[in-house]
């Protein structure tokens, strides 16, 4: 240890720490209020997940991608469908909304999100679509590395679609810093954006990958690119929240 | 790390059967430097009180998710820290510093009382330097020595890699040592 990080050291211990009171009383009113609730979610997937290989061995395809079962995540819908809608290979950049500066963004996004991530170069490109969704996106040539999207949103009100036909593609539930999480693996998935009008439009969009949802504070964080579980489980971390 | 008790691992195993006992006991084995934490990322005592009350119920709430065998002292790190930094920025406050150097009467490193003033201002010296560093130099090295934080804590509650943490000290102990030089006691 240096001189310096020694004297850093007694600094800390010779700091004026303001002094809390016992906080533990008041934290165990609040768990006590609020029972933890189970493994309710979870349980639900699972269950959707076996409902949907079930169907998918008796499979008689009636209706195109009928919606099997769904799962909400912040503002993105996961419906297990029996069949992937007809979308492109790759995302569109006019679906992700117009290039912006980061300042342009805070003022057209409408909500609260969180800077580029700690760990990757500056972002090749900010977009912001209508309704309120922001994206970074790392190309690597022509080809889009990493795309990630913030948006707002809730279960009921979704602003994001993901179409996947199990077991091809599964849904893990993850917690990421007590945040809720779903990491997406495996076959490609079908993600489809909600107009601000409430339309699903299947002509936009396009098959992702592995992706990672992060439902923290009200604001959904989607990461898709050729990560880990764990690598973008990270990068979700060192987007300062 | 020896510092974390040895009964930390069993304590989140009955908290996470509903042992409300034991995530109390959890709940006062950290909330001190969960508040050092909170309050370094909030630069308010209130914001911070509230932000590890919160902090420590919403980590209850997500035990169910909690890994078990892994280090929970970090994980609470990280959603205190979260909560702290979420209220200075609704609060519209910019990261600072919000420390004094106290007034004390340390007998044994100064003899005199010539040798204890040219501690304390050698202190307040090094804290400027501190305050004067840009946001993220400072954060580290205030996690690192002041909180006394392993890698594995600084990179949970500064939500950076570990690798970054490293990389990050080094630079910042060298931009501090610029501004405050070595003592030359």
């Amino acid at each position: 240890m240096s001189q310096l990080e020694r004297e850093l050291r007694e600094l800390g211990e010779a700091l004026a720490w303001p002094e809390p009171p016992d906080l533990a009383p008041r934290v165990l009113a609040s768990v006590a209020a609020t029972a933890r609730p189970r493994r309710r979610q979870r349980l639900a997937l699972a269950v959707a997940l076996v409902l949907a290989a079930a169907l998918a061995v008796l499979a008689v395809p009636p209706a195109r991608t009928a919606v099997l079962d769904w799962l909400g995540i912040g503002g993105a819908r996961i419906s297990l469908v029996d069949e992937l809608p007809p979308v492109r290979t790759v995302p569109g950049l006019e679906i992700l909304g117009d290039p912006v500066t980061l300042d342009e963004a805070r003022v057209r996004a409408g909500f609260p999100f969180a800077n580029p991530p700690d760990g990757e170069p500056a972002p090749d490109e900010i977009r912001v679509a209508p309704g309120g969704r922001v994206s970074y996106l790392w190309r690597e040539g022509t080809r889009l590395r990493l795309l990630v999207t913030q948006f707002p949103g809730s279960v009921d009100n979704p602003v994001i679609v993901k179409k996947l036909v199990t077991p091809r593609t599964r849904a893990e539930e993850l917690d990421v810093d007590g945040n809720p999480a779903v990491w997406l693996v495996g076959g490609p998935h079908a993600v489809l954006f909600v107009s601000p009008e409430g339309d699903v439009r299947e002509q936009e969009g396009w098959l992702a990958g592995n992706t990672l949802l992060v439902d923290r504070e009200g604001v959904t964080i989607r990461v898709e690119g050729a990560l880990t579980r764990n690598a973008a489980v990270t990068l979700v971390r060192t987007i300062d929240g | 790390m020896g510092s974390r008790p040895l009964d930390e691992g069993t304590l989140v195993v009955r908290a996470k059967r509903g042992d409300s006992a034991a995530y109390e006991e959890l709940v006062r084995m950290y909330q001190g430097i969960a508040f050092r934490v909170a309050f370094v990322a909030a630069g308010d005592t209130r914001d911070a009180e509230e932000a590890v009350q919160d902090g420590f119920v919403k980590a209850y709430r997500a035990l169910g998710r909690f890994r078990a065998g892994a280090p929970f002292r970090p994980w609470l790190l990280r959603i205190v820290a979260n909560e702290a930094r979420n209220r200075r920025r609704s609060a519209g406050r910019r990261a600072a510093l919000a420390l004094q150097v106290a007034v004390a009467a340390s007998g044994d490193a100064a003899p005199s009382p010539e040798a204890a003033a040219a501690e304390h201002e050698r202190r307040a010296t090094l804290l400027a330097g501190l305050a004067g560093l840009d946001d993220r130099d400072r954060e580290v090295l205030v996690h690192r020595f002041l909180l006394e934080l392993g890698e594995e804590e600084t990179a949970a509650a500064l939500g950076i890699r570990r690798g970054t943490v490293k990389s990050r000290t080094a630079r910042a102990l060298e931009r501090l040592r610029a501004v405050v030089g070595e003592d030359a006691r």
